[in-house]
């Protein structure tokens, strides 16, 4: 789609949410870096605030994995797809829940193999004994052949030793620590603290290149020290209403200027409300997709009252903002 | 640099934000690539090191923004630079940084008229930074050594030069307005010096007080709190609960023997060619536990009643089924005033609502059992806060009874000292007789035991 490319080439620059800048500073190499970053997201559609792009890029210089914390449908997962994208490495991304096990999370060995393993060594046993004079003999013969059961042939790589594995390096994603088990979340801190992972039949495994690991969670509960004191933190909040216009533009950029205005103002208002669920960023881009399909051009109280069920997702949300929207829609129409 | 740094972790952990060595250790990191040149960059990089939780990063903005000021950020960037260029450059420009005090005299001394006269804003301000380092103003602890510190810090820039050439001008009585203007510059200095010891002061005691506060708090008898402690103790129960819940948050899973996890077990022993070798049990999940708390408002308990209440409104805000009563002569549930109002409000509104009348054990427990017992199952663990003075009337003690039947257990917290139970219209024997447990409940750490011990033991 060449539009967007166009609008994509000409970025106003990176966004300075801070007003604190120091203009002479803006040629120190941390803050080059950083600007890079920022573009290189914006380029392949994520509009990354200034925290997030510094947060990519401390990550990477001090090499420490990241927590990302924040309500739901922030685009938390969306920026470690993006990093992936942006350093052209591959994302392994390992969903969490309740349950989660080092088998599942890790590696498993290769049951089948195995077993046909032992087939095959018990065929040709006789031959590796023939000659042997009693069973000493016959042991001492069988040490001879290394452990061979249990070394990598038969192991199953699952995302976190993938991600150790990874030649050219990874970006490794955990999503959902909080929905994981405590005892997975202990589990994971060697890891974080030094790329590396304990298999008690082989020994430690270190990566070959640390991968970028972000972790993500919605606070559904709190999230232990110590795993917190392993990583950097970020708390992405909602956009203020400049960046969530930007992030609109980059995403669906068939919508015109003007309804886009009136779309963000409206979806601020809404967050103002007490609302069980607040709509996030992923849900105002749903409606905008909305808006383009319908061949809207200008937000008024029957086409909200239709399409409202694209940003809201609870019966009572719906019912209780009914009487709310003319004066949410006019406030919003007005800028 | 280092000892910037450092200074800002201590800052921050007086400030109740929690620092570990191994992340003043990144930071350290952090500061070396990002510099500290450009101060949006650093506070939001350091605060991703430093700071983690939301309370935390608020904590962390502010104490930012009181410890580097933007003057003082532009001498440490500059000072950097210095460092980065080696000592080749003029010694008088940064004598603090180097030799401390006494060698850098000769040549500073003449260099702080010349900075003052000059109206080098940029080097007297890191000349200042130079000389509270060297007298350690971060040991600041209390506002009478204020004075000292001040006096210690010119010192240490060379006001004594300043005020010998003062001197000779005045005596030589040939150059009135380079004496006069150079007494203005002093006063002003002056002035930047003591803003500079008040503002290290409160960075580094802000918190001291409260903590001496709380600490005392902690261990007074309840009914003896003054009313105007009253949001100290409450952020302090508040606090207490929240620890101890999720110290305790944690869901535990508990194997039920003999119940054999088919799935889960043919899963496990798939290595052992699907002998089923290990087995794995059904196990059930424990849930945090439902909790129905009743609290006795009347006269006699008049002192604690207030931080009863206080503890189960704090109760309710972590643990999340919590139904609570309160009650005097007739019993009435105030769960609902508790989700919906705020703290002092809803603790008044509870107490003019239903206390201060005359104790009666026996209607409240009845009135408890006819409300709740439909309600309480294994599950539930009741908790009873009063002194169980029951004006020599019926204790209720057929109705706990019957209460204690059906709950998981029955907790009484009793604010008397344990000596005075049983005496007068006490009537803790009865009453305990249903309870599982009988507990004095006197003072906040009595308060943390016993919620430590609901939160733990709970299935």
């Amino acid at each position: 789609m060449p539009s967007r490319r166009r609008r994509i080439e000409a970025p106003p620059g990176p966004i300075h949410e801070d007003s604190e800048h120091v203009s002479a500073a803006s040629d120190s190499p941390a803050r080059t870096a950083i600007d890079e970053i920022q573009q290189g997201f914006a380029a392949s559609g994520y509009i990354a605030s200034d925290a997030i792009a510094t947060l990519v890029y401390l990550a990477r210089a001090l090499s420490k994995p990241v927590l990302v914390e924040g309500p739901p449908g922030v685009g938390k997962t969306e920026l470690a797809k993006a990093a992936a994208a942006l350093f052209d490495k591959p994302l392994i991304r390992l969903q969490c829940y309740e349950g989660l096990d080092e088998a599942r999370a890790l590696y498993e060995w290769k049951y089948g193999k195995q077993l046909l393993y032992t087939q095959v060594l018990k065929e040709k046993l006789g031959d590796l004994m023939a000659g042997a004079q009693g069973l000493k003999e016959s042991i001492a013969r069988l040490h001879e052949f290394d452990d061979t059961f249990f070394n990598e042939e038969f192991l199953e790589p699952r995302p976190l030793l993938k991600a150790l594995w990874a030649e050219q390096g990874a970006v490794l994603l955990i999503d959902e620590i909080d929905k994981s088990d405590q005892e997975f979340e202990a589990f994971l801190l060697e890891l974080l603290a030094d790329y590396q992972i304990s298999i008690p039949e082989i020994g430690t495994v270190r990566a070959k290149h640390p991968p970028l690991v972000f972790l993500t969670s919605n606070n559904t509960r709190e999230i232990g020290d110590a795993l917190k004191r392993r990583c950097l933190h970020l708390y992405i909040p909602f956009p203020d209403s400049r960046l969530e216009q930007r992030i609109i533009e980059t995403r669906v950029p068939e919508l015109e200027a003007r309804l886009r205005g009136q779309l963000v103002s409206f979806v601020q208002g809404l967050r103002g409300m007490d609302l069980k669920k607040v709509p996030a960023v992923s849900e105002t881009i749903d409606w905008a997709r909305t808006l383009v399909l319908l061949h809207a051009n200008e937000l008024d109280n029957q086409l909200v009252r239709e399409t409202l069920n694209v940003l809201l997702k609870f019966q009572d949300d719906i019912e209780a903002i009914d009487a709310e929207i003319p004066a949410l829609t006019r406030s919003a129409v007005r800028g | 640099m280092t000892q910037v740094l450092s200074d800002f972790v201590k800052a921050l952990r007086a400030a109740d934000v929690r620092v570990s060595t191994a992340e003043s250790i990144d930071a350290a990191a952090t500061v070396e690539t990002v510099g500290f040149a450009e101060r949006g960059l650093l506070k939001t990089a350091l605060s991703q090191v430093l700071a983690k939780s939301a309370e935390d990063k608020a904590r962390f903005d502010d104490c930012f923004d009181r410890f580097f000021t933007t003057a003082e950020l532009a001498a440490l960037g500059a000072e950097a630079a210095a460092d980065d260029a080696g000592e080749t450059g003029s010694d008088a420009n940064e004598p603090g940084a180097g030799g401390s005090g006494g060698d850098g005299s000769g040549s500073g001394d003449g260099a702080l008229v010349q900075l003052l006269e000059q109206g080098d804003t940029a080097g007297l301000q890191r000349r200042m930074a130079g000389a509270a380092r060297n007298v350690q103003l971060q040991n600041i602890r209390l506002f009478t050594q204020r004075g000292m510190y001040m006096r210690r810090i010119l010192e240490d820039m060379g006001i004594e030069a300043v005020d010998d050439l003062l001197h000779a001008l005045v005596k030589a009585d040939d150059d009135d307005a380079r004496a006069a203007r150079l007494r203005e510059l002093k006063a002003r200095l002056v002035e930047n010096v003591a803003e500079l010891v008040d503002r290290e002061m409160l960075l580094y005691t802000a918190n001291a007080g409260t903590r001496l506060r709380e600490e005392v708090l902690q261990k007074t008898p309840l009914a003896r709190v003054e009313m105007r402690d009253f949001k100290v103790m409450h952020e302090l129960v508040r606090k207490l609960a929240k620890r101890l819940v999720s110290l305790h948050a944690r869901r535990r899973r508990v194997a039920r023997r003999g119940r054999l996890d088919v799935r889960h077990t043919i899963r496990r022993n798939i290595e052992y060619g699907g002998l089923l070798f290990d087995t794995v049990w059904k196990r059930v999940r424990v849930d945090r536990p439902k909790v129905i708390a009743v609290c006795d408002v009347s006269g006699s308990v008049a002192q604690v009643a207030r931080f009863l209440l206080l503890f189960l409104y704090s109760v309710n805000e972590v643990i999340p089924k919590v139904r609570s009563f309160a009650f005097s002569n007739h019993l009435g549930e105030i769960t609902e005033l508790f989700e919906t109002r705020p703290v002092e409000e809803a603790v008044t509104m509870a107490l003019n609502t239903w206390g201060m009348g005359a104790t009666d054990y026996g209607g409240a427990l009845a009135e408890l059992e006819r409300l709740t017992l439909e309600d309480i199952d294994h599950r539930t663990t009741v908790l009873i806060l009063g002194d169980a003075r029951s004006n020599y009337s019926d204790p209720g003690d057929r109705a706990l009874h019957r209460i204690h039947e059906r709950a998981r257990r029955v907790l009484w917290l009793n604010p008397e000292p344990p000596a005075l139970w049983n005496s007068g219209d006490s009537e803790m024997r009865k009453l305990g007789s249903c309870c599982d447990r009988v507990e004095p409940c006197r003072s906040l750490k009595h308060l943390e035991r016993v919620i430590s011990e609901i939160a733990r033991t709970a299935i």
